[in-house]
C-alpha cells in the first residue's frame, strides 16, 4: 500500500518533469524545426544539398559558431554579451599562427601560452563587469579595441607566417567516422550540458540573469559567479580561431569580424531570451546551424556577403523578438 | 607642475560655471563633468611639450576639426542614446553604407547630389524609426537591436561596394572643406554643434531623455512622452550618423564597407570620456564633443612618442576602459556616500 503511493507520486512527478521541460523548451524544438526547414530548402533546390559531404562540410562551418557560442550563452544567460568575441579569435589564431610558423613541435607550448592569454582577456573582461560595475557591452568594446590595437601593432597590419600542417591535417582526420572537428564540438557541448544542468554555476547563471538581486539575496556570490562566463567566452573564442586558422589554413586580421553578429544571432535562434534568464546551449547548436545553412542557401542562391550580413540582421531582431515575447506571455 | 596648476585652474572655473549651475538646475555639479577638461589639458599638454608643431602648427586647427567632426556629430545622437540607457551600435553600418552609396553613386552624371543626400537622409531617419520602434514598443534592448541594425547596413554597404574605393563628389568637396572668411569650416561645424548644443539644452526633448534615462517608470508617471521620445533619440543617431558618412566621404575623398566600424567603439568612448554615465540620465553633448576631442589627441601623441600608428586604436580601446571605470568607480563613492 505504502509502496504503492509512493510510486505513484514518483511516477507523477517524473511525467510532470517531461511535461515541464517540453513547455520549457519550445523555443529551442522551434529552431531544430527551422533548420529542417531550411535543409529541405536547400535540398529543394539543389539535390547534392543533402549529400554526406555537404552536410559534413555544413556541420564543420557551423562547429566555429558553436564553439564560440557556448561563452556568448552563458553570458547572455546572465544578461550580458560578449562584443570582444571577434578579435580574442582573430587573436588567438594570429598569434598561434605567428608563434608556431609551421613548426609542429612547437605548437603545445604555443597553444598553451595562447590560452593563458585568452583566459586574462576573460578576467579581465569579467572582473571590469562584475566587480568594477562597467556594462558588459562597453568592458567589451572597449577590451575589443586593446586587444586589436596589440595585435595590428604586433603584426603591422599584415602576416605572412603560416600554421602548422599538422593542426590542419589533426583537424580534418576522421575518427570512428567524425572529424576530429566535430568530435571537438561534440566535446564542447557534453561541457554546456554540464555546466547549465548539472552545476552551481549553471544554476546561478539563471538566477543573475532572472534577478541579480534576488540571486544575491539567494546566498549567490553574484560577482564570483559572473566572471567565469566572460572568461569561457574568451576560451571559446580562442579555440575557435585557432580552429578556423587550422582548417584553412591560414590567419588574417580580419578572420574574426563575421562572428560578432553570428555568434550573437546564434545565441538568439537557439531562443534564449536577450534579456537574461533563459535559454540553453542546445538551442545555440541549432542557432548555428541555422546561420550556417542561411550562409550556404545564400551562395546557392548566388547571394553575396552582403546579404548575408542583411539576413543575419534580420534574423536576430526576429528571432529576439520571438523570445522575449515568449517570456511576456508566460 | 605646471599641469597641476592647469588643473586646479581648470577646476576653479567649473566651479565658477558650477555656482551658477547649482542657482539655475539646482543641483549638483559633477566632478565627472570636470574630467574631460582634465583629459584635454592633460593630453594636449604632453602633445605640447613633446612636439609643438602638432599643436601650433600652420594648418592644424583645420586637420583636427576635421577629425574631430564626423566623430562628434556621431557622439551628437549617441549621447542622447546613451542618455536613455541605450546605445547604438548600428552607427557604424551607417556611415558605412552613407560612405559607400556616396563615393559610387555620388558623381554619376544625371544624378542630382542633392537629391541623393536628401534619400541618404531619409534612410538614415528610416532606420532610426525602425530602431526607435523596436526599442520603444518591444522588450528587446537597444544593444541588440542595433546590433541587429548595423549588420543590416554592413551588409547594404558591401553589396554597393565590396573593397574601399571611389571618390567623392567634386561639388561635395569644394562645398564641405576649405575656409569661409579664413575660419576653416571643419571648425566651423564644431562651432555649431557646440551652438545647437546650446539651444537644445534645455529644450523639453532633453530634459525627457534624462528624465527616461533615470528612472523610466517615474518618467512615464510624470508624463513623459516615452515611447516617443525613444523614437526620436535614435532618428537622431541615425540622421546624425548619415550626416557624419557625406563629411567623411569627402575628407577621405572615398567610400569603405567598413569606414564606419571605427566610430562605434570612439563614440561611445567620446560619450563616456565626457563625462555621461553608462546607467543613463546624465550627458552633454558639449561634453562628448570635448570627449572627441580628448579622443584625437591619441594619434597625434602616439606619432609624437614615435610609435606605429596602430598603437592608437590600444589607446583608443584602453582609455574607454579607464574612462568608464573612474566614472563608476565616482558613482560607486558617491553611492557609499549617501548610504
Amino acid at each position: 500500500m505504502a509502496t504503492g503511493e509512493k510510486l505513484k507520486e514518483t511516477t507523477q512527478d517524473t511525467s510532470l518533469g517531461i511535461s515541464d521541460v517540453l513547455r520549457k523548451n519550445v523555443p529551442i524544438f522551434l529552431s531544430y524545426f527551422v533548420v529542417l526547414m531550411l535543409f529541405v530548402v536547400g535540398i529543394a533546390k539543389s539535390t547534392g544539398f543533402g549529400s554526406t559531404a555537404n552536410i559534413r562540410f555544413l556541420a564543420e562551418q557551423a562547429t566555429f559558431i558553436g564553439v564560440i557560442g557556448l561563452g556568448q550563452t552563458l553570458i547572455i544567460i546572465t544578461g550580458g554579451i560578449d562584443l570582444s568575441v571577434p578579435w580574442t579569435f582573430t587573436g588567438a589564431a594570429v598569434l598561434t599562427s605567428i608563434l608556431a610558423n609551421g613548426d609542429a613541435s612547437k605548437l603545445p607550448g604555443v597553444l598553451l601560452e595562447v590560452l593563458g592569454l585568452a583566459i586574462v582577456v576573460g578576467l579581465l573582461n569579467g572582473v571590469g563587469v562584475a566587480y568594477a560595475g562597467v556594462p558588459p557591452i562597453i568592458m567589451t568594446l572597449g577590451m575589443s579595441g586593446c586587444v586589436e590595437g596589440l595585435m595590428l601593432v604586433y603584426t603591422h597590419g599584415g602576416i605572412s607566417s603560416y600554421p602548422p600542417a599538422a593542426l590542419g591535417n589533426w583537424i580534418l582526420d576522421t575518427t570512428a567516422g567524425m572529424p576530429n572537428l566535430l568530435w571537438l564540438w561534440v566535446v564542447v557541448l557534453l561541457i554546456g550540458i554540464v555546466i547549465l544542468n548539472f552545476t552551481t554555476l549553471g544554476r546561478s547563471l539563471y538566477a543573475i540573469g532572472t534577478n541579480r538581486d534576488a540571486a544575491r539575496f539567494a546566498g549567490i556570490n553574484v560577482r564570483h559567479m559572473l566572471v567565469i562566463p566572460y572568461v569561457i567566452s574568451a576560451i571559446g573564442g580562442a579555440a575557435g580561431g585557432v580552429l578556423l586558422m587550422g582548417y584553412t589554413g591560414q590567419a588574417y586580421l580580419t578572420m574574426g569580424d563575421p562572428y560578432l553578429f553570428a555568434s550573437a544571432a546564434a545565441v538568439a535562434v537557439g531562443g534564449a531570451s536577450i534579456l537574461g534568464g533563459n535559454g540553453h546551449y542546445i538551442g545555440t547548436v541549432a542557432g548555428a546551424f541555422v546561420l550556417t545553412l542561411l550562409n550556404a542557401l545564400l551562395i546557392l542562391f548566388n547571394l553575396g556577403v552582403g546579404y548575408l550580413d542583411i539576413a543575419y540582421g534580420v534574423v536576430l531582431v526576429a528571432a529576439a523578438y520571438i523570445a522575449t515575447q515568449k517570456l511576456s506571455r508566460r | 607642475m605646471s599641469t597641476d596648476l592647469d588643473k586646479a585652474r581648470e577646476a576653479t572655473k567649473q566651479d565658477a560655471g558650477g555656482a551658477r549651475g547649482r542657482v539655475r538646475m539646482m543641483r549638483h555639479i559633477d566632478p565627472v563633468v570636470v574630467l574631460p577638461y582634465i583629459y584635454v589639458v592633460v593630453l594636449g599638454l604632453a602633445l605640447y611639450l613633446k612636439y609643438p608643431g602638432l599643436v601650433t602648427g600652420p594648418g592644424r586647427i583645420d586637420i583636427r576639426a576635421m577629425a574631430v567632426l564626423p566623430l562628434a556629430l556621431i557622439a551628437f545622437g549617441q549621447t542622447f542614446a546613451i542618455a536613455t540607457r541605450g546605445v547604438d551600435l548600428s552607427v557604424g553600418g551607417i556611415v558605412s553604407a552613407t560612405t559607400a552609396i556616396l563615393a559610387t553613386h555620388g558623381s554619376e552624371k544625371g544624378f542630382s547630389l542633392v537629391l541623393l543626400i536628401v534619400i541618404l537622409l531619409a534612410l538614415g531617419i528610416l532606420s532610426g524609426l525602425v530602431t526607435g520602434f523596436l526599442v520603444a514598443h518591444t522588450l528587446l534592448q537597444p544593444f541588440i537591436i542595433t546590433l541587429a541594425m548595423w549588420s543590416i547596413w554592413d551588409g547594404i554597404a558591401f553589396i554597393v561596394l565590396p573593397v574601399e574605393g571611389g571618390t567623392a563628389p567634386s561639388e561635395l568637396l569644394r562645398v564641405l572643406l576649405g575656409s569661409v572668411l579664413g575660419i576653416p569650416k571643419s571648425v566651423i561645424g564644431v562651432a555649431i554643434l557646440f551652438l545647437v548644443w546650446l539651444w537644445l539644452r534645455n529644450t523639453r526633448f532633453v530634459v525627457d531623455v534624462k528624465a527616461i534615462g533615470s528612472d523610466e517608470a517615474r518618467a512615464r508617471l510624470v508624463g513623459v512622452p516615452i515611447a516617443w521620445r525613444k523614437i526620436q533619440v535614435y532618428v537622431f543617431t541615425g540622421f546624425f550618423a548619415v550626416l557624419a558618412g557625406i563629411y567623411l566621404t569627402a575628407t577621405t575623398n572615398s567610400g569603405a564597407p567598413n569606414a564606419g566600424d571605427q566610430f562605434i567603439l570612439n563614440s561611445i568612448a567620446c560619450v563616456i570620456i565626457g563625462g555621461a554615465s553608462m546607467y543613463g540620465g546624465t550627458g552633454s553633448v558639449a561634453s562628448s564633443v570635448i570627449g572627441a576631442i580628448v579622443l584625437l589627441i591619441i594619434p597625434d601623441l602616439v606619432f609624437a612618442f614615435n610609435l606605429t600608428s596602430f598603437w592608437s586604436v590600444f589607446f583608443e580601446g584602453f582609455l574607454l576602459l579607464v574612462a568608464v571605470t573612474i566614472s563608476s568607480l565616482v558613482i560607486t563613492v558617491r553611492q557609499n556616500r549617501v548610504v
